[in-house]
C-alpha cells in the first residue's frame, strides 16, 4: 500500500484531533512542568480553535471530475 | 447486370447488414444450445427457439455472465457472414441473461467463484479513517442516492472536499462506466495531486435486473484492487450485490453509506469540549499546586521563628520559675540559721536566768579551777553587770558531776 504523503496547507482533522487527544492524556498522567505545560495548553487551545472553527464553519465543497474519454 | 465475386458478394452484404443493424439498439433472445469455447478464447453457441436457430461467435473476453445450455439470453452484436465459411452469425459483443431465475443462477456461481478466489475475504478488509478529509464519490448525479448522500454529509460533517464521478448506475455499459470511475479515482489519488481518504460507491434500491452491474465480475475485481479504501451501499435490497461484498465497508443505504463515512460534527464538538475543558482544569490544577508550593515555602521561615520564639519563651519561664523556687530555698535555709544563730545567742540564756561571770580581764569563766577568794568577778545578767568578789569556793564532786551528765 502506496504511504500517505501529508498534504500542505490544509488542516488534517484527523491529525489534529489525535495530537489534542495526546495533549490531554499529557495533562492526565499528572504532569507537573508547568514551563511544558503552558506551552502545551496553548497548542491544544490552538487545535481546538481551529478544530472547532472548521467543524462550525467550514463548507463541504463538491467538485465533478469530468470523465476523460481516452482512459482506459 | 452486376456480377459480384464471392468475396465482393459477402463483403456487399455484410455492409447492407452492418448498416440496417444498431448494434446499440437492436438484440436477438433465445435458447442457449451447443454452448462450447475452443482455445480458450472463442466461444461459439447456437442461438434459438421453436423455429430458427442463429450461430453466435464471441471471444471469452466479451462474454461476462455465466452461459450454459439451455439458459435464455439476449445477445447484442452484428450479425454477419464469415467469407471463409460463408457461415452466417452474429459476432456479439455482449450476452445479458433474461430472466430472474438465470439471474440469480449466473449471480450464485459467479459470487462461489470470486469468494473462493479470496475476493471477498474479511481479512483483507480496511477500516476507513475516522475523520476524512477527501473522498471520491461514484454516483449518478441525477440520482436519490446522490441527494441523500449529500444532504446527510451536510448535516454531519464540515469541510469535507468531495469529488464527484458522474457514471451511468443500470443499464448497457454502467459497469463499464463504474469501473473506469474507480480507475479514474485511484490514478487521480496516486498522482498525489488529490488524495482521497475514501472511495464511497452509491446508489438507490432497484430490482435484481437493475442492479446487475454492481453484480459485474468487472466491478468486484476494480473494488477489490483500489488502493483507496471502499464504502459501498446500494439503497434497499434484500440481497447483498457482490460490490458490496468486494467493499472494505459497507453501508445499507446511501444515507447510512454517509453516516459510516463521517462522524456527527455534535458529538466531535463535545468531544472537542470535553478536551480542552480537561486540559483546562488540569493546567489551573497545577497551576494552584505550584502557587501552594510557593506559599508553603514563604510561610516556613516564620514558622521557624515563631516555633523558636516559643521555646525561647518557654525555657524563660522555666528559669524564672527555677530561680523563684532557688531563692525560696536560700531564704528558709537563712531563716534556719537565724534562727539557730538566736537560739545559740547567750542573751537569750541571760533572759530566761542565768547570769555569765567574768574575770577582770573580760575571760568568761566557766570552771572553778584558777578561782581564788576574794577574787574581784563581773557577773553579767540581761539588762546589766554587776561587780562582786568570791567569798568561798566549793568544787563540785567529780563522779558526781559525771553521774549527773
Amino acid at each position: 500500500m502506496p504511504e500517505k504523503k501529508p498534504k500542505k496547507s490544509e488542516l488534517d482533522v484527523a491529525k489534529s484531533f489525535a495530537e489534542l487527544e495526546s495533549i490531554a492524556e499529557w495533562f492526565e498522567q499528572g504532569e507537573s512542568d508547568l514551563d511544558v505545560g503552558l506551552k502545551k495548553y496553548e497548542r491544544a487551545m490552538e487545535l481546538a480553535e481551529v478544530l472547532r472553527e472548521r467543524l462550525e464553519h467550514a463548507e463541504n465543497k463538491i467538485t465533478e471530475i469530468q470523465k476523460k474519454h481516452s482512459n482506459s | 447486370m452486376t456480377v459480384f465475386s464471392v468475396t465482393d458478394f459477402i463483403a456487399h452484404i455484410n455492409d447492407v447488414l452492418a448498416r440496417s443493424w444498431d448494434a446499440e439498439e437492436l438484440c436477438v433472445e433465445g435458447e442457449v444450445s451447443g454452448f462450447r469455447v475452443s482455445q480458450g478464447q472463442w466461444v461459439n453457441f447456437d442461438l434459438k427457439d421453436d423455429q430458427g436457430l442463429v450461430n453466435i461467435f464471441m471471444t471469452v473476453w466479451q462474454l461476462r455472465v455465466p452461459v450454459e445450455d439451455g439458459m435464455k439470453v439476449r445477445v447484442f452484436g452484428t450479425p454477419r457472414i464469415y467469407p471463409k465459411f460463408g457461415k452466417f452469425s452474429i459476432t456479439a459483443n455482449r450476452v445479458e441473461l433474461v430472466g430472474e431465475g438465470a439471474l440469480k443462477k449466473a449471480l450464485a456461481a459467479l459470487k462461489a467463484r470470486l469468494e473462493a478466489e479470496g475476493l471477498f475475504d474479511p481479512s483483507r478488509k480496511r477500516a476507513l479513517p475516522v475523520f476524512p478529509n477527501r473522498i471520491a464519490l461514484i454516483a449518478s448525479r441525477e440520482s436519490a442516492a446522490y441527494g441523500d448522500f449529500i444532504r446527510i454529509i451536510n448535516e454531519r460533517w464540515r469541510g469535507l472536499e468531495i469529488h464527484t464521478y458522474h457514471v451511468k448506475v443500470q443499464g448497457m455499459g454502467a459497469d463499464e462506466d463504474i469501473v473506469k470511475a474507480i480507475q479514474a479515482a485511484n490514478a487521480r489519488s496516486a498522482s498525489g495531486s488529490d488524495e482521497y481518504d475514501a472511495l464511497v460507491i452509491t446508489r438507490g434500491g432497484g430490482s435484481l435486473e437493475e442492479m446487475m452491474a454492481f453484480n459485474s465480475e468487472l466491478i468486484v475485481r476494480a473494488i477489490h484492487s483500489s488502493k483507496i479504501p471502499t464504502l459501498v451501499g446500494i439503497g434497499h435490497e434484500r440481497d447483498l450485490s457482490l460490490a458490496e461484498l468486494a467493499a472494505d465497508v459497507r453501508g445499507s443505504t446511501p444515507t447510512d453509506c454517509a453516516r459510516r463515512l463521517v462522524p456527527d460534527r455534535i458529538d466531535v464538538l463535545r468531544d472537542l469540549a470535553h478536551h480542552t475543558e480537561k486540559i483546562e482544569n488540569q493546567l489551573l490544577e497545577t497551576i494552584s499546586s505550584k502557587k501552594e508550593l510557593i506559599k508553603r515555602a514563604l510561610r516556613a521561615p516564620a514558622l521557624w521563628l515563631s516555633v523558636q520564639r516559643q521555646q525561647l519563651e518557654q525555657l524563660a519561664s522555666r528559669a524564672e520559675s527555677n530561680v523563684q523556687q532557688w531563692l525560696k530555698t536560700l531564704s528558709d535555709r537563712l531563716r534556719n540559721h537565724v534562727r539557730l544563730l538566736a537560739s545559740l545567742d547567750p542573751k537569750g540564756v541571760l533572759n530566761r536566768g542565768y547570769a555569765i561571770l567574768r574575770s577582770t580581764s573580760g575571760k568568761t569563766l566557766t570552771s572553778v579551777a584558777g578561782l581564788s577568794v576574794g577574787q574581784p568577778i563581773t557577773i553579767v545578767l540581761r539588762d546589766g553587770e554587776a561587780d562582786a568578789r568570791l567569798e568561798q569556793i566549793r568544787q563540785a564532786n567529780k563522779a558526781k558531776q559525771q553521774k549527773l551528765l
